[in-house]
């Protein structure tokens, strides 16, 4: 698993690369609990190359979502491959949490 | 062993035999030399023969009755050289004398009395001198190597061989012999460098030693200068001062017994150093073993801080033992506790409390100068390991220079032992310890099992096949039934976000849950609404629960469930013969936890037709992996059904497992896999 930061303006972009499984995703939430996060208004997280998600890992996002929801803060996951988004649906969480095809709409939505 | 006894005894016989008939034959002879005009019944030649039988039997009985050595308990040999052997010199001495003061006293001449004294005498030399030969031989065969083994082999034989000359009537100290004679005295020169037993006495042994070698150097003396004595004497008829053997076998038992004298008195000052260094060795030994004879802590504690005082000789000392955040004084000597403080309170300000240090002069030091010690060297040496500090030694001396660099390697190498040692038993307890959690384990993996059914209701309605199998002890799937009327069943199958211990905690929960609010037969979206507000208050936050409740009505023939999160529902539809997956919404258990949640979940209401089969499971099936790290898939559970609805559950859920193990192939259990198969049967029960 590799998770790396890009940073544009107010606008902060996880790409995570790999499977997020349950050692994985301790360095996620490590990621996502870092108070610096707090400063941007949107968070937007690229899974394009997320080939696994484990309940752990949607643990982490779960854990976090209330957290972003009272700051206001934006959690926008794109490109996501159908088999991860299909567990996301299974759950439920792409009724709770914003789910696009692409970065474009992800800026789109994000800037509304 | 017979055979040796029997030896022994012959040896015995042939000694004695031999030494009467000497006798008698000597007597005989110097009754011929005082009487000239007796008849010469003795014979001049049988003499020498019988000298010769006499110490061969007398030398191979000693060499027979020899023991090997037994430890290193060197005095007690050499106390058995002077009480069985040297006593011998004191004995002859003590008779010569008798004999002075009885023909002194009675003013007469017996040379027949002389005759016997001096072939007592001889019997008495030959004795000693078998007995010390012998016993000089086990100890200078000490940690022999093979040369010196060969070496020793040759001087016994050529020893030997010099009783041909005695046979041979030859005089040795005809220049021919001269040189031969002092090879052979070189050779028995090199012979006693062989010492290496002296080592071994420990200073008190030693003195002992020296007294005991004394004495038979006496004795060495005594034999010497009575032989000397009655060389050539115009009185005897017989001169065994001839005899080349016995001169020799006297120089090797002399010079052996002078070297041994020499050597102990020399090294008697070092000795203590031998004697500290083998101690060490010792307590290395003890420390190293500990482990295996079962001690605890305490008990290398103990020995490390006796074997440190003693290896450095120090004269107080004391142990702060570290547990955890508190340190305690463990052991103490000729140091009071109010001393320690002061000591510790100025190590505190230089900041040195946990470290090595080294000062051999305390006085130089004003901090160590105002504290007023009576001792002038310090030594700390901290028991640490990378991870923990388990204490720290101190040792003080009264002199100067007090712990020099040989000491503090000593002390160093105690000190890394018991580090050593405490940490192997540390890990031994440890490995114990997961022994007995392994064990409680076992325990948790039989109550999880027991939580889950193992039979459901047999009925003519429907029948039901399960698997489960968790991928450690205890797992987070479940299933569970409750008989709500006569004609209704709630299934619920759910499975706890997360592995092991507080996923089994959490499903025993769940189950606790489903019994308690069933009780009450709620619909099943109801259920998953009360089940989500309990859960929000006890889960961690990063927990969740995916469920799916279903309640079978047989009498209306149809069945209502709710989904949370869970793995949508395969079934089979027999009247229009497709199979697919119930495609509802729910939002799994815990993820929102507040009201808001009631909007997440829905119900759903099915009429069944006979022969229609429900395949629910848990994400373990689905998301089972192959080597090449591909799922298993829904499409190809789905695709299995429609080869199988035709089957009896039990046989449509084995077809699955079986196709499942193909797969993923063996071995390859990463999750918890759940699968239950319900059969709706043709039969209808009878009103």
């Amino acid at each position: 698993m590799k998770i790396t930061q890009d940073i544009k303006d107010s606008t902060i972009i996880m790409t995570l690369d790999g499977e997020l499984d349950a050692s994985s995703s301790v360095i996620l939430d490590e990621e996502l609990s870092d108070p610096e996060i707090m400063k941007y208004s949107k968070i937007l997280v690229d899974c394009r190359n997320l080939n696994y998600i484990s309940s752990a890992g949607l643990g982490v996002f779960i854990s976090h979502l209330q957290r972003f929801e009272d700051a206001q803060i934006k959690l926008i996951f794109f490109n996501m491959q159908d088999k991860v988004r299909n567990v996301f649906e299974i759950l439920g969480l792409d009724l709770l949490m914003t789910i696009v095809t692409n970065y474009e709409e992800a800026i789109t939505i994000a800037d509304e | 062993m017979l055979y040796k006894t029997n030896v022994k005894s012959l040896l015995v016989t042939a000694a004695i035999v031999s030494w009467v008939l000497l006798l008698g034959n000597v007597l005989l002879m110097a009754e011929s030399v005082r009487q000239p005009g007796a008849i010469k019944l003795a014979l001049p030649y049988i003499n020498n023969l019988l000298i010769i039988v006499f110490i061969l039997s007398v030398f191979f009985f000693q060499r027979l009755s020899a023991n090997n050595l037994k430890g290193i308990d060197f005095s007690s040999y050499l106390w058995n050289l002077f009480s069985k052997a040297a006593i011998a010199a004191y004995l002859s001495i003590a008779l010569y004398f008798a004999y002075k003061m009885s023909t002194g006293y009675a003013r007469l001449q017996s040379p027949l009395l002389l005759h016997i004294v001096y072939q007592v005498n001889f019997g008495l030399l030959v004795y000693f001198l078998a007995k010390a030969f012998y016993i000089w031989r086990q100890l200078l065969l000490y940690h022999k190597n093979k040369f010196l083994q060969v070496a020793w082999e040759w001087f016994e034989v050529l020893l030997f061989c010099t009783l041909i000359l005695t046979l041979l009537n030859f005089n040795y100290t005809n220049y021919i012999f001269l040189p031969l004679f002092g090879l052979f005295v070189c050779y028995i020169l090199f012979l006693c460098t062989n010492l290496k037993w002296v080592a071994y006495l420990s200073f008190n042994k030693k003195s002992r030693s020296l007294v005991l070698l004394g004495a038979v150097l006496v004795s060495c003396y005594i034999f010497t200068k009575f032989f000397q004595e009655f060389a050539d004497s115009p009185e005897l008829v017989i001169d065994y001062s001839d005899v080349g053997f016995l001169l020799l076998a006297m120089l090797f038992v002399g010079t052996y017994t002078l070297a041994a004298f020499l050597v102990s008195l020399f090294s008697l000052p070092t000795s203590s150093v031998f004697e500290q260094k083998s101690e060490d060795l010792l307590n290395f030994q003890r420390l190293s073993q500990s482990i295996q004879q079962g001690q605890s802590e305490a008990q290398v504690y103990d020995l490390l801080f006796e074997s440190t005082i003693k290896a450095s000789d120090a004269t107080a000392a004391w142990f702060e033992m570290v547990r955890g955040n508190n340190t305690h004084i463990s052991h103490l000597l000729n140091i009071n506790n109010e001393q320690i403080e002061r000591i510790r309170h100025l190590l505190m300000a230089y900041n040195i409390q946990h470290i090595d240090y080294i000062n051999n002069n305390l006085d130089r030091n004003s901090g160590f100068r105002d504290l007023a010690l009576p001792w002038k060297s310090l030594i700390i040496l901290p028991i640490k390991s990378k991870k923990h500090v388990f204490g720290t030694l101190y040792l003080l001396r009264d002199i100067e220079l007090g712990f020099d660099r040989e000491t503090v390697n000593v002390l160093r190498t105690f000190t890394s032992q018991t580090i050593l040692t405490i940490e192997n038993l540390r890990l031994v307890a440890e490995s114990l310890q997961n022994e007995r959690y392994k064990e409680e384990l076992k325990i948790a993996t039989q109550v999880q099992e027991s939580l889950i059914p193992k039979t459901f209701p047999t009925d003519s309605w429907f029948e039901i096949a399960t698997h489960a199998v968790a991928a450690k002890e205890v797992g987070g799937d479940f299933y569970d039934f409750l008989q709500l009327s006569e004609s209704r069943i709630a299934i619920i199958i759910g499975d706890v976000s997360g592995k092991g211990i507080s996923a089994a905690f959490h499903m025993a929960q769940m189950k606790g849950i489903f019994h308690g609010l069933m009780q009450q037969d709620m619909p099943p979206s109801e259920f998953m609404k009360q089940a989500n507000s309990a859960l929000s208050r006890c889960l961690e936050k990063t927990s969740f629960i995916t469920s799916s409740l279903y309640i079978i009505d047989y009498r209306m023939q149809g069945f209502m469930f709710a989904r949370a999160g869970h793995c949508h529902t395969l079934y089979y539809n027999a009247m229009m013969e497709d199979v697919f997956y119930f495609q509802t919404d729910g939002l799994g258990l815990g993820i929102v936890r507040d009201k808001s949640y009631n909007n997440h979940v829905r119900e759903m209401y099915y009429d069944y037709n006979p022969g229609d089969v429900m395949v629910i499971y848990t994400d373990g099936i689905v998301e089972a992996r192959n080597a090449a790290n591909d799922e298993y898939g829904e499409d190809r559970l789905k695709y299995m059904l429609t080869q199988t609805y035709h089957l009896e559950a039990e046989d449509i859920k084995c077809a699955i497992i079986n196709d499942l193990e193909d797969f993923t192939g063996p071995d390859n259990l990463y999750d918890d896999q759940t699968l239950l198969v319900i059969k709706f049967k043709p039969v209808q029960p009878k009103a």
